[in-house]
């Protein structure tokens, strides 16, 4: 860090490289990438971003590896399954930044909803009454939409493993399979659950914040040998795209960021489809309208973004109670290599970004659990429901 | 003998490939579209190698069936529509999926990848030409027409009014194409 801290007092602290290829799935939490581009956050820090938009998460993790993409929007979970070679050939990966928090969700079936299936706990009282195969949908198998649909399926006593049927969709074929009646259900993020609500397809049963307040959702990941071998230029990149947060964070310009990521080039789809939701104006489809404190965060002062090591821990926790790893690993270990807490830090206080003052945070899942990164193996081993 | 399955929404394309593939002597043993995509469609194919677009959505679906199971942790073979050579050497690099098993030899695997790389390029370029030779074809069409109004309103001769569209069309930084569909336009305004 010092001859760091001494190269950038020398000057010599110019990206290594200044075209920076960056992947996104068209989501709403793609917003703060396409707005560090859009509003030229990254030419301020001597960088060009150019955005790629993919059409699946095996397409941005090859992509990844194969150097076409330097850095991209990715499910937090699929960023520590590679790095543990879960499904393939393991590869050292990095997370440079949180990118949001919150703003997933369940979605069911209209026809579950007619069976009175309208809360986790009527799903499973359902199920009890009336066994039948469910099939749920996520989005990639050790990504984040996965871990929320487990646990809360879990935490209402159903085990996704065994009472259920778990397929993982391309999100734009969610509402089509749950008409089809393929599916019943899914998790994913938006515009996906408000889409299914406005063509009358089925409902939202629990957004994400409701399973874990505050939980992190996408980051901003390259290839550790990304990282290693263009430190100024991973350092700029988190500073645009941080900048970028702290503008999509703020409220009122929520209207103008949903504008923007609508656009074609983005997301394609009407603003409508997305501005509710990223403002907190929520309905569920079945009459509940609410608006929602925890929607959605992209910044908070940072809090959003830090890289915080208990984090990403807690996914290799999930992966370990699931059965995707043999063995527990040394979560802390993993986590430090992953996560670049030193660039993300050098980063933060060249924008003048508040840092917490510890890597690990607090917190309470909707079964009452708490996570604070010091039990990891305790942790995983200690639910009722698990592989 | 490897079996290969082939996943492709564009049905033209799977048989194209699956064509070049047996004349390769490989083992086809089916093309499956990817809606058609399934634990058992998967399971009953029992192949060794799996070929997929890489622009396909759908292949996290496969990720999925491929991790819960273990049995069906194949190789898949990423294929992009791309014409130059270089390409297709990054591509063969990057392109067989994280999930590369035990009891595929690489060796194997490189020779079906070479075939199914360069047909697929190929097809995408035969299928550019074609498009092409479409547009000409049209463009052509749209040209004569607009010659022909020409002839018509100003009594021009044919060569004297493809001489008037051309020079318009350098003088406007237009294709000629463009120069015709105005005034055949402008005909059908005029004419209403």
């Amino acid at each position: 860090m010092n001859t760091v801290l001494t190269n950038r007092i020398a000057g010599s602290d110019a990206p290594e490289i200044r075209e920076i290829r960056v992947g996104f799935m068209p989501l709403t939490d793609c917003a703060s990438l396409v707005i560090a581009s859009a509003l030229k956050f990254d030419e301020k820090h001597g960088i060009k971003i150019v955005l790629s938009k993919e059409v699946s998460w095996a397409g941005v993790r090859d992509r990844l590896i194969g150097g076409e993409l330097h850095a991209a929007h990715a499910l937090y979970g699929l960023i520590y399954g590679v790095h543990m070679g879960i499904g393939g050939a393991p590869r050292a990966m990095s997370v440079l930044m949180t990118l949001n928090r919150n703003g997933q969700g369940i979605t069911l079936s209209g026809e579950l909803g007619k069976r009175g299936a309208t809360s986790g706990a009527a799903l499973k009282s359902l199920m009890d009454r009336d066994r039948r195969d469910l099939v749920l949908a996520q989005t990639f198998p050790t990504g984040t939409h996965a871990m929320w649909l487990y646990y809360w399926l879990a935490s209402h006593g159903i085990d996704p493993l065994n009472d259920a049927g778990i397929v993982t969709l391309p999100p734009p074929q969610m509402v089509r399979s749950m008409r089809m009646a393929k599916v019943d259900g899914y998790s994913a993020g938006e515009p996906w659950n408000s889409l299914a609500i406005r063509e009358h397809a089925g409902f939202t049963v629990a957004t994400s914040q409701e399973i874990w307040p505050d939980h992190p959702e996408k980051v901003l990941g390259c290839t550790a040998e990304f990282a290693k071998k263009y430190p100024n230029s991973s350092r700029a990149l988190i500073m645009a795209v941080l900048e970028a947060s702290r503008y999509v964070d703020e409220m009122e310009n929520r209207d103008k960021v949903s504008e923007i990521i609508a656009g074609e080039a983005y997301i394609d789809c009407q603003v409508g489809m997305i501005e509710p939701r990223m403002k907190g104006d929520y309905e569920n489809g079945l009459g509940r309208k609410w608006k929602d404190p925890d929607c959605i965060k992209f910044c908070d002062q940072g809090e959003v973004n830090f890289p915080y090591l208990s984090d990403g821990m807690w996914f290799l926790t999930q992966f370990r109670r699931w059965g995707l790893l043999k063995h527990d690993p040394d979560y802390l270990a993993v986590a430090r290599e992953i996560n670049q807490i030193e660039l993300y830090r050098q980063a933060a206080d060249q924008v003048k970004m508040p840092l917490p003052g510890d890597a690990m945070r607090t917190s309470k899942l909707m079964d009452g659990k708490v996570w604070d990164g010091r039990d990891p193996a305790g942790y995983a081993s200690g639910f009722a429901i698990k592989a | 003998m490897k079996r290969i399955l082939i996943i492709d929404d564009a049905r033209d394309r799977a048989l194209w490939l699956k064509a070049s593939l047996e004349l390769a002597e490989y083992v086809v043993v089916g093309a499956l579209s990817w809606d058609e995509v399934d634990e058992r469609s998967i399971q009953a194919a029992a192949a060794d190698v799996i070929i997929v677009d890489a622009n396909a959505p759908g292949r996290d679906t496969l990720e999925q069936i491929s991790l819960m199971s273990r049995t069906l942790e194949k190789p898949v073979v990423v294929l992009r529509a791309q014409k130059d050579s270089r390409s297709i050497q990054a591509a063969m690099r990057a392109g067989v999926s994280a999930y590369v098993s035990h009891d595929v030899e690489g060796e194997d695997l490189s020779g079906i990848i070479q075939v199914a790389a360069a047909r697929f390029a190929e097809h995408k370029r035969l299928r550019d030409e074609l498009r092409e030779v479409k547009d000409q074809l049209e463009e052509r069409k749209l040209v004569d027409r607009a010659k022909g109004i020409l002839i018509q309103r100003m009594g021009l001769d044919e060569a004297e009014a493809y001489r008037r569209m051309r020079s318009m069309a350098m003088n406007r930084g237009k294709r000629i194409a463009e120069i015709a569909e105005a005034i055949i336009l402008s005909e059908e305004l005029t004419a209403k």
